[in-house]
């Protein structure tokens, strides 16, 4: 299918907070609450639209134990959205975030957009940490915040659509680059006036055209 | 296993008839002047049909026709096929392509079996299987002739029809021992089993070499045999990464003699230089004519009718060429070892007589089901070959207790002990958060509450106090769950488990080491076996090999249908050919995708999600064929390339004999 963009998102987070979950949730849309521990890395992909332009998502949803933090480390490279997850239900994975954090500081890009997820708030009688811990944690390290549940989808679509949304304006507003892919933005075949050639540098910096 | 009905091939009526045509054939060679002056003086043509022809690829201009002759040289027999020179009517096709199919005075004695097919529609062909598991190429005879090349093959040399397979004629299959003993005087010494490289090899063990080819000759089959288990030692004394590649490259020219065109070329593309092509062309060389002045003499010396002078064609480098090496090809699979079988290995108190030769079994076919809670215990070394049944029983009870013991370890920490015990709980919570994520879609393990979950909580939770320092890793769920799934015995699986992990544990180890030197071996085994993916690899930063890191972590769990896992398992842990087979199996894979990979030019992000997506879609049989030949192709050379210590090897002691002998060396 062609796409104006295709954006390279990473989910990280500690184990089992429910980053596939948020995953299957949206590019599925379902709940699964019985599935395989992820080993390595898995791949989810979904079209969304802003402003008129259909922009692919390749979603890496990654193994969350710290013994293969060296090999998640590589799936940084060229990502342009990054989802860190953690269960607001279990409090250590609130105090891992700091960790996760410097590691997306130093593996990925400096303009990757990092949105953070206080994922399963549908449990809010088992809350460990307050809606506004989480704020307060994101606000301190610039990052969006929502809290989500991958089984209700609430504020599943927002999560991600608003990291794209976030991306999207940092094009226009001419921080990347997007011909130069390790930005983790590649420019598609379709939707942008004057591209012909896709990946072609003297369009990219377009999308500006239509505001 | 090759059960073989030794009967008289006259019984079929397809030689009667062809050994009347048989004599015509030879009479035909003689219209050939330039083929009969050219052959060695004492060599008779005594087979030679035209229009044999093989298909590289299915497109039919890439077909390659050529001259099939049988020539008799004392009391051996010898095979050659010459493709016709400058008669293609496809420019791809180079000379250089067709001289890699060549086939040079193959002794009988190298051939293992030769399988006739007899398709409904289109040519018979036959595939040759030589003794060392590789084979060549189907040769389709355009003109007929495969009855009157099988019956003139049976005046020269003993066939037999294989019992299994009515089309399988098995070559030098002696079962009895006179005509073994008769057909090692009459039968030149081959090095095809094997180790060609070593006697040319000036290394200090050079009296064992020749010990070991003594064996190795009259064995029926060993392509693994006696050669493995000196490879390490004699490797020590000489590995610089030129002599490895062409050593590697010789005993793919057994198969193509593709070794003579394409070793300058592989090392065009590894020597960016281009210095010392000529010199490591001129050494492939001169080991060629080493080896074979020791073992082909007579026919190698003379000029051979080849109407193709070798040349070396400056070709531009097209990698997706070496496809062509995967028309080398390992054994047909066998069936699964079943009940009746497997009770003929034993002895009448359960010992097991030749664990060698039962893994071999096990290796070409692994175990019918309902066995594999037996022999799985053998293969991963809970019960000892050499163990009665008595004793095994025995070993039960007293690893049940042991069990126990273990498991009550953290079964007697009280809350108020947990509360205190924050790796404990951790723990704890992290296998009991993997428990419910493995395997759920199988009835062995779905639904609420299910027995066998608890059971593989259980059997992780007291092997993190059994193996403390390694503590429970993701991924382990997924080793255990089959192991379970089979023995069906808390306890026993537990104990299977244990061993298996004292060979997979350092794929946990929290610094990753025991991941890090497998993808580092495969990448020197790329390295060898296929230096332009290696190159590809090397440009496109893909050296570090992550997108096999779930293949090896986890031998393949997720890559296979659950059945499928089982049968991948119980042929590597067999670990016949080599400890690392599933290293071979990785890189059997990549070679099945290689065009792919390379055609499309991935990067490492695109390469990782295309290796990602293979999951499911890989069929075993024929990967294992091909690992087990591109084990046997690498052999000693695969094996130096694999450091000491390698998961799954045992980290034994060994490995400071090994770090003397170097220090002997320097």
């Amino acid at each position: 299918m062609s796409y104006a963009y295709l954006f390279k998102y990473i989910i990280i987070g500690d184990t089992g907070v429910g980053k596939s979950c948020l995953l299957l949730q949206f590019t599925d849309k379902r709940f699964q609450p019985v599935h395989d521990l992820t080993i390595g890395v898995e791949f989810g992909a979904r079209m969304i639209t802003i402003d008129n332009k259909p922009i692919k998502l390749q979603i890496w949803d990654t193994a969350g134990q710290e013994s293969f933090r060296s090999i998640t480390r590589s799936y940084y490279r060229g990502a342009a959205g990054a989802l860190l997850v953690y269960d607001i239900t279990r409090r250590e994975t609130f105090n891992h975030l700091a960790s996760w954090l410097e590691d997306a500081r130093q593996h990925a890009n400096a303009n990757m957009t990092i949105m953070l997820i206080g994922n399963k708030c549908d449990l809010a009688h088992r809350r460990a940490v307050s809606t506004e811990e989480g704020e307060q944690f994101a606000k301190e390290h610039g990052l969006i915040f929502m809290e989500a549940s991958a089984k209700t989808a609430q504020n599943v679509e927002e999560a991600f659509i608003n990291t794209a949304g976030t991306i999207y304006k940092k094009i226009q507003d001419g921080v990347f680059d997007v011909s130069n892919e390790s930005y983790g933005i590649k420019v598609g075949y379709g939707g942008i006036p004057g591209s012909s050639g896709g990946r072609d540098g003297s369009t990219s910096q377009g999308g500006g055209c239509c505001n | 296993m090759h059960e073989t009905d030794i009967h008289d091939l006259s019984d079929d009526a397809d030689y009667a008839a062809a050994s009347k045509q048989g004599s015509s054939s030879v009479t035909r060679s003689d219209s050939s002047k330039r083929s009969s002056s050219s052959d060695p003086e004492d060599a008779q043509i005594v087979y030679l049909k035209d229009n044999v022809t093989i298909h590289p690829t299915q497109y039919a201009t890439e077909r390659i026709s050529g001259r099939l002759k049988l020539i008799k040289q004392g009391s051996s027999l010898y095979m050659t096929w010459i493709p016709y020179k400058g008669q293609s009517s496809n420019p791809r096709l180079s000379e250089k392509d067709k001289n890699l199919y060549t086939i040079r005075a193959v002794p009988f004695s190298d051939i293992q079996s030769i399988r006739r097919h007899t398709p409904t529609i289109g040519w018979q062909y036959v595939i040759v299987v030589l003794s060392s598991g590789l084979a060549f190429p189907p040769l389709y005879f355009y003109s007929g002739g495969v009855r009157e090349f099988l019956a003139t093959v049976k005046q020269h040399v003993l066939i037999v029809r294989s019992s299994e397979d009515a089309n399988v004629f098995l070559v030098n299959n002696f079962q009895d021992p006179l005509q073994r003993t008769l057909s090692s005087l009459e039968l030149p010494r081959s090095l095809a089993n094997g180790t060609p490289s070593s006697s040319f090899r000036g290394s200090p063990s050079d009296n064992n070499n020749q010990e070991r080819l003594d064996t190795v000759t009259t064995s029926e089959d060993n392509h693994s045999g006696s050669g493995q288990q000196n490879i390490r030692q004699r490797q020590k004394t000489h590995d610089p990464a030129r002599d490895l590649s062409i050593q590697v490259l010789e005993k793919f020219s057994l198969v193509t003699r593709f070794a003579r065109e394409t070793t300058s070329q592989l090392f065009r593309d590894n020597l960016v230089d281009g210095h010392g092509q000529s010199q490591s062309q001129s050494q492939g060389e001169r080991r060629r004519n080493n080896w074979a002045s020791k073992d082909h003499q007579p026919l190698e010396m003379a000029p051979i009718d080849d109407p193709i002078v070798p040349k070396l064609v400056p070709v531009p480098s097209d990698p997706i060429e070496f496809d062509k090496l995967s028309l080398v090809w390992g054994k047909p699979r066998q069936h699964p070892l079943g009940v009746e079988e497997w009770s003929s290995f034993l002895d009448y108190e359960g010992r097991i007589m030749d664990p060698d030769a039962l893994k071999k079994r096990i290796f070409y076919g692994g175990v019918e089901h309902n066995l594999r809670k037996e022999v799985w215990a053998f293969l991963l070394g809970y019960y000892s070959y050499d163990s009665t049944y008595a004793e095994r029983q025995y070993v039960v009870s007293v690893k049940t207790a042991e069990y126990m013991t273990i498991k009550n370890q953290w079964q007697s920490i009280s809350p108020e002990q947990a509360k205190r015990f924050t790796k404990f709980r951790e723990r704890r919570g992290l296998i009991e958060k993997d428990v419910v994520r493995t395997d759920r879609s199988l009835s062995f393990y779905e639904g609420d509450d299910n027995p066998n979950v608890r059971l593989l909580h259980d059997i992780l939770l007291t092997y993190s106090f059994y193996n403390f320092d390694l503590g429970y890793c993701q991924g382990m769920s997924d080793l255990l769950s089959p192991i379970l799934f089979i023995m069906q015995d808390e306890s026993e699986a537990f104990w299977c488990f244990v061993s298996l992990m004292e060979r997979l544990g350092p794929n946990f180890n929290r610094d990753q080491n025991g991941m890090h030197s497998q993808l580092f071996a495969l990448s020197k085994l790329v390295e060898l076996l296929d230096s332009p993916l290696h190159n590809y690899f090397k440009q496109n930063d893909c050296l570090n090999y992550f997108f096999c890191f779930r293949w090896i972590l986890i031998q393949f769990k997720r890559e296979f249908e659950y059945d499928k896992t089982l049968r991948l398992w119980e042929v590597l842990w067999t670990h016949y050919l080599s400890e690392h087979l599933h290293l071979y199996v990785c890189i059997a894979i990549l070679k099945r995708h290689r065009g792919k990979i390379m055609g499309e030019e991935m990067d490492f992000d695109t390469l990782l999600k295309f290796i990602n997506e293979l999951s499911g879609q890989i069929e075993l049989d024929p990967v294992l064929r091909d690992a087990e030949a591109l084990c046997v192709c690498a052999g000693e050379n695969g094996a130096a390339s694999i450091p000491p210590g390698t998961p799954p090897a045992l980290p034994i002691p060994e490995a400071s004999i090994y770090q003397q002998q170097d220090d002997e060396v320097l």
